[in-house]
């Protein structure tokens, strides 16, 4: 282990891994992982997918039970009881995962397990709201949470809410140390500010943070410390300022770094202007309900056209219409002039349209299936005989075939997707896409929760795509990705468009990526429908 | 998995384990009594489970596609008396056979309908037709008694036989057969297990998940049907609570022969076998005089410890499968088999909204 | 919040809201409709004794149904309260038999109840098995047990003067029957403790995201066995009464009552997905399947047709439901907009 921060003396370290290792059968996902946590100080957590972060974190939630090695907690070895015993010692934790009970109120999600009862009939029975709420009240508002919807079920609020909702959970109770994985992932770049305010006055009060990112560039300016795993092994602990994201990438990736094109994501892709080449899709008036309002939009042959947005904007909702996964309440979709009848996603697919879901683990993978099955189930037709009798040799030629173009790394494509890390399952996904020879393909979130070298893979496929001729749509929330993807931005907002950015490729050439950037957040934010 | 040896990679193919408890079940009463294997018994024996097995395999058909039916039995108690009705009417057996069979994919279209296009939950759906498929058998018996049927060929159709087999082992042969190649060579069977491992996933990639829903129950209510119109052959008489309770059998058989009530994971040879085990098991205990009274309790006991041998031994299998591999590979591949508590509840109920 | 409602237009509104949003509202409006049809339409619905017959016959699955509501939204699913509460009706006949006091064979009953909760709960948390399977194998080793104890012979000759008051057979006070009165006990406390304490709590919370209930310490294992031990003792309160109430228990006593009470509890709104469902919806759902059942017999339905009704019913409570949902989320939203624009 290459200490090269200053080692702080073992006594005045608030929290401390020493040698955990944890075998998930036949995988070790922790091999001897070491992470030391001075006081108030914000240590970030990297490595790669699977390198076992979300692992180590959930040991020392109490969540998991590692196999061997031990948990310090100001310096006291902590007893493997459970996570009742991590929250009272003073440990709160943000999942990756989000996790909220959907059908409780938020009051009872953020005093679950540690419900303030008051006395029937003389003994501790009743939960009490009322000072529940009151020893919340506060803290939610701060959080954009009303006194009223602390009273309403968790599953009546979107995703964001969610986490706001979780980050007081996580503050209720004044922790020791706080941990977040992947607190960002989801948020809006406003939001993301929010929660580094918090971030940083939780460290002026003198609270522990352990942070767990993909995006190396918020590291800089708040985080103090970084350690990073590769392959369930502690590769080194440093210090922020005296590192650049290169570094931390190449402690991350190793010798391998090379393959992943340089980790620069920077790097802006040639793309030709294309609003004279033909238009692939034609979208008017688009409306559902209310969440879907008078959306009409083009794409061009070669063209991105991002969607933007704040959370809550509708853009995950315009693609869902597209591909027929909602209905419709008025509006029509042509397809290189052919009127489409949008009844569900298999005549989308089989008009031309193809989507990347976001949330791979839920909506993406069908993760009992393997890698070759979960390739051509949108196109089976591409793998059968006669149509009708799946064939596996076809099959295994197919994937074989994507496996090489696209890079994807498995020993074999006839195990399980879900063994595969969360980059190799999305460019899995791809594929899948892909074999559908897609006229319009639509990336909702593609880089989600994917380390940087995979993102920079999937931010390659996406531009080879689109080079190559194919049109898409693309939604990022991380507004940089989408300005660098994009040839154009279309910005929403409740449902509607309320503007339009342009030449963004040449823009950014022209060195005007900051102006391009503050003109589609502010629109985002305050733009009015025309 | 590659490294594996062959006796370690079949038995981890679902089923395989129960098979073995099968086969070591056959043995153990055929050492207690050897009449157990004498031809006429066989035949006999397995005669009488036939329906049921057809009625798991309907079932193991929609458990794969994640669903459940729980109107199997009923339905095919009610096709036993559909079937018997027309005979007495005196039609001729094609109509008797046709009209048990319609009965069952009528009921099954109907399941699938509401489940497939009017969103209603699978589990009360079935429910409610289990009631009223049960209901109107009893209506049906009160209208007329279900017996005295003396067409020619009726009872031949679980009596008879060609070459000296029961001529019913060929329609229960058949549909097993046509099931497995269904399941495993076509794309409907590929649908069906994507579907059932996440519907909403399924749907995102433009599988029709509607139109499978419908496919499985059509065929569980046809399989159901099927059942039937064997079971009121066999039997002569139709009585008016013919086929309650064979959805719990059917259901059990299924799930001990190693198919995941969660969806995603089974094969036809696990719902033969487990449906075997659970005729040859009653057999056994009748054979060898065991009374009546503990029949319950005997197929309790077996329900739970299949269930656990089945997983057990897989598990075991996996892990060291697994951990063969890991040895090979960089990609570290996640355990398959997490059905703790905690695990299996997971995805099934984060179901906001 | 602190805004007191000012009109009686207002009132009625809020008050009108409230059963809007009610969760309950889809069986009640079921209820009343049966209810409606069966005061117009049948006259003799009102005469003798005919709806405190039907408040009596509905108790035994109401109870049960109360315990499964419980199951239901932990997540779980108990298949083996119909075999439970006929053993448990057993052991209390033949404690009762032996000479044992009331008392002393109710408590057998119910540790009976409880002790099958418990295994059921330890087959699903400890050895793994899917709800499903853990408590269908419970119901057939339950009625395996009470058949070999009768040897298929009715248990009889346990019934004392006070069991005839027990079983409901005799009033208590007035017309309030002993089984009504535990019914209605056990409603409140059930309700009680989902909607005040803690572990009501952490029953829904174990429903409705098993990961994120453990993530926040909550001992999953051990709130799931004590929903399936909740449904146990029920199971066994259900069969002391119908024990008395029926005069004698034979070994196929609890046969069918398993899905009367999931229909009466999926009826009264829980969800088989966990997380939802509700005492009072248990309870109003095991009357309106006896209303209805009562409805058809004094129309002149041969009764075979009862299982059709049940059916038929359980899909008409689907749709209700679901309406009253639709009816729910439209009314908060105009709630929702309301406050808005008055914050505004
Ligand atoms: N419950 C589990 N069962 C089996 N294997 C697991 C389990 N949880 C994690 N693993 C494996 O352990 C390894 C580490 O996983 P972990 O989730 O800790 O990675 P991570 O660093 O958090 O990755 P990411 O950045 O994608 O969140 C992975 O190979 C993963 O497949
Ligand atoms: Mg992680």
């Amino acid at each position: 282990m290459t200490d090269r921060a200053e080692t702080p003396s073992a006594q005045s370290l608030v929290l401390e891994a020493r040698g955990v290792t944890k075998h998930y059968e036949g995988v070790t996902a922790l091999d001897h992982a070491t992470l030391a946590v001075g006081p108030g100080e914000v240590h970030a957590l990297l490595g790669g997918n699977g390198a076992g972060k979300s692992t180590l974190i959930s040991i020392i939630s109490g969540v998991t039970k590692p196999d061997s090695g031990k948990i310090l907690l100001g310096g006291e070895v902590m007893p493997a009881s459970g996570p009742l015993a991590a929250i009272s010692a003073g440990i709160s934790t943000i999942y990756q995962e989000l996790s909220l009970v959907p059908a409780l109120s938020v009051l009872d999600n953020i005093f679950l397990g540690r419900e303030i009862k008051r006395k029937t009939l003389g003994l501790p029975l009743t939960s009490d709201r009322r000072s529940m709420e009151l020893a919340v009240r506060d803290l939610a508002a701060d959080f954009g949470v009303t006194a009223n919807e602390l009273h309403t079920p968790v599953s009546e609020f979107g995703a964001l809410k969610k986490r706001s909702i979780e980050i007081v959970k996580a503050l209720a109770f004044d922790p020791k140390v706080l941990i977040l994985d992947e607190p960002t992932s989801g948020l809006e770049d406003a939001e993301r500010q929010v929660l580094f305010g918090y971030m940083r006055s939780m460290r002026e009060r003198g609270v522990s943070l352990v942070w767990v990112t993909h995006h190396l560039e918020e590291l800089f300016g708040l985080a103090d410390k970084a350690t990073v795993f590769k392959d369930g092994r502690t590769v080194a602990t440093v210090a922020t300022e005296s590192t650049s994201i290169d570094k931390l990438i190449t402690l991350m990736f190793g010798a391998d770094r090379e393959e992943f094109g340089g980790g620069d994501t920077r790097k802006i892709a040639h793309l030709q202007p294309s609003s004279e080449r033909p238009v692939i899709l034609r979208a008017r008036n688009l409306t559902r309900g209310s969440v879907v309002r008078d959306i009409s939009l083009d794409v061009h042959e070669g063209e991105i056209v991002g969607l933007a947005g704040l959370a809550g904007a509708g853009r995950t909702e315009v693609v869902r219409t597209l591909m027929g996964l909602d209905a419709l309440t008025s509006g029509s979709v042509e397809l290189n002039g052919r009127r489409l009848s949008l009844r569900n996603s298999t005549a989308a697919y089989r008009a031309g349209l193809a989507m990347l879901p976001e949330d791979r683990k839920q909506l993406g993978i069908l993760a009992d299936l393997s890698t070759a099955q979960n390739i051509s189930i949108s196109r089976l037709s591409t793998v059968t005989a006669a149509g009708f009798w799946m064939s596996r040799r076809k099959e295994l030629a197919l994937a074989e075939s994507y496996r090489g173009q696209l890079g994807i790394k498995t020993p074999d494509v006839n195990a399980r997707i879900g063994n595969l890390s969360g980059g190799n399952q999305q460019k899995a996904i791809v594929a899948r896409c892909l074999n559908t020879s897609p006229k319009l393909l639509i990336f909702d979130e593609p880089t989600q929760g994917i380390d940087v070298s995979a993102k920079v893979e999937v931010h390659a496929l996406v531009r080879d795509y689109a080079a190559n001729g194919g049109a898409a749509i693309l939604i990022a929330s991380e507004i940089e990705e989408l300005l660098e993807l994009s040839h154009r931005v279309l910005v929403l907002k409740k449902g509607q468009i309320v503007g339009e950015v342009r030449n963004i490729p040449a823009a950014i050439e022209a060195g005007e990526f900051a102006r391009i950037k503050s003109e589609v957040l502010t629109l985002s934010a305050a733009g009015q429908a025309s | 998995m590659k490294s594996s040896s062959p006796l370690a990679r079949i038995m981890a193919i679902r089923g395989m384990p129960m098979t073995l408890v099968l086969i070591l079940t056959v043995v153990i009463f055929q050492v207690l009594n050897p009449v157990f294997l004498d031809g006429k018994t066989v035949g006999n024996y397995i005669t009488n489970g036939i329906p049921i097995m057809l009625i798991t395999l309907g079932v193991a058909i929609v458990i794969i596609g994640g669903g459940i039916d729980l109107s199997v039995g009923t339905v095919a108690g009610l096709s036993a008396g559909t079937t018997m009705f027309t005979l007495v009417q005196g039609a001729p057996l094609v109509a008797g056979i046709a009209v048990g069979c319609g009965t069952g994919l009528l009921f099954g279209l109907i399941n699938g309908f509401l489940v497939a296009y009017m969103r209603i939950n699978d589990f009360i759906v079935t429910l409610a037709t289990l009631n009223i498929a049960a209901g109107l058998l009893v209506v049906l018996s009160q209208v007329q008694p279900l017996q005295g049927v003396s067409v020619p060929g009726f009872a031949e159709l679980t009596k008879g036989d060609l070459f000296g087999i029961p001529t019913s082992f060929f329609i229960a042969g058949a549909l097993f057969v046509i099931a497995q190649i269904m399941l495993a060579k076509t794309i409907i069977g590929r649908r069906l297990y994507a579907v059932g491992i996440s519907s909403q996933a399924s749907n995102v990639a433009g599988v029709s998940v509607p139109h499978l829903r419908l496919f499985t129950f059509a065929a569980s209510g046809l399989l159901a049907g099927v059942a039937g119109v064997l079971l009121a052959s066999r039997l002569g008489a139709v009585q008016a609570f013919l086929g309650i309770g064979y959805e719990f059998i059917a259901i059990a058989g299924a799930v001990i022969g190693g198919i995941s009530l969660a969806g995603g994971g089974g094969s036809v040879w696990a719902a033969f076998v487990g449906g075997l085990f659970l005729a040859t098991l009653q057999q056994g205990l009748r054979l060898n005089n065991v009374d009546p009274v503990y029949f319950s309790i005997v197929t309790a006991l077996a329900i739970v410890f299949g269930v656990v041998f089945e997983r057990q031994v897989r598990r075991v299998i996996l892990r060291a499968a697994l951990h063969r591999t890991a040895l090979f590979s960089t990609d570290q591949p996640r355990a398959t088999e997490d059905e703790s508590v905690v695990a299996s509840s997971e995805g099934s109920n984060n179901n906001d909204k | 919040m602190t805004s007191k409602p000012r009109s009686a237009t207002e009132t009625i509104r809020n008050l009108w809201e409230r059963l809007l949003v009610d969760p309950t509202l889809g069986v009640i409006s079921l209820l009343l409709i049966f209810a409606l049809i069966a005061a117009f339409a049948l006259p003799v619905f009102y005469a003798g004794n005919n709806i405190y017959n039907l408040v009596g016959s509905s108790i035994t699955v109401m109870i049960l149904s109360i315990g499964m509501t419980v199951v239901l939204i932990s997540g779980g699913i108990d298949l083996s309260v119909g075999a439970v509460m006929a053993l448990c009706a057993g052991v209390a006949a033949t404690v009762l038999k032996m000479g044992a006091p009331l008392f002393v064979a109710f408590v057998c009953a119910i540790l009976v109840g409880i002790a099958a909760g418990l295994l059921n709960g330890l087959l699903v948390t400890r050895v793994g098995l899917p709800d499903f399977i853990a408590t269908l194998a419970m119901l057939g080793f339950a009625s395996g047990v009470l058949y070999i104890a009768t040897q298929g012979v009715p248990i009889i000759g346990y019934m004392t003067s006070e069991y005839y008051i027990v079983g409901g057979l005799d009033p208590l006070v007035g017309p309030v029957t002993f089984p009504i009165l535990v019914a209605v006990v056990l409603a409140l406390i059930v309700g009680w403790v989902l909607s005040r304490t803690k572990l009501g709590t952490h029953f829904f919370a174990v429903g409705s995201n098993a990961v994120a209930s453990r993530q926040s310490g909550i001992p999953v294992r051990w709130v799931k066995t004590q929903a399936y031990m909740l449904s146990g003792t029920c199971a066994a309160v259900a069969g002391i009464i119908l024990a008395g109430r029926n005069n004698n228990v034979p070994a196929d006593l609890g046969t069918g009552y398993e899905i009367q009470a999931i229909s009466a509890a999926i009826i009264g709104g829980a969800s088989l997905m966990g997380g939802r469902g509700r005492v009072l919806g248990a309870v109003l759902g095991a009357l309106t399947l006896a209303l209805a059942i009562n409805i058809i017999n004094l129309a002149g339905v041969p009764s075979s047709f009862q299982k059709i009704v049940i059916g038929v019913i359980l899909i008409l409570a689907v749709i209700a439901n679901y309406l009253s949902e639709l009816a729910r989320g439209a009314t908060q939203r105009r709630r929702a907009k309301r406050l808005s624009s008055i914050d505004a």
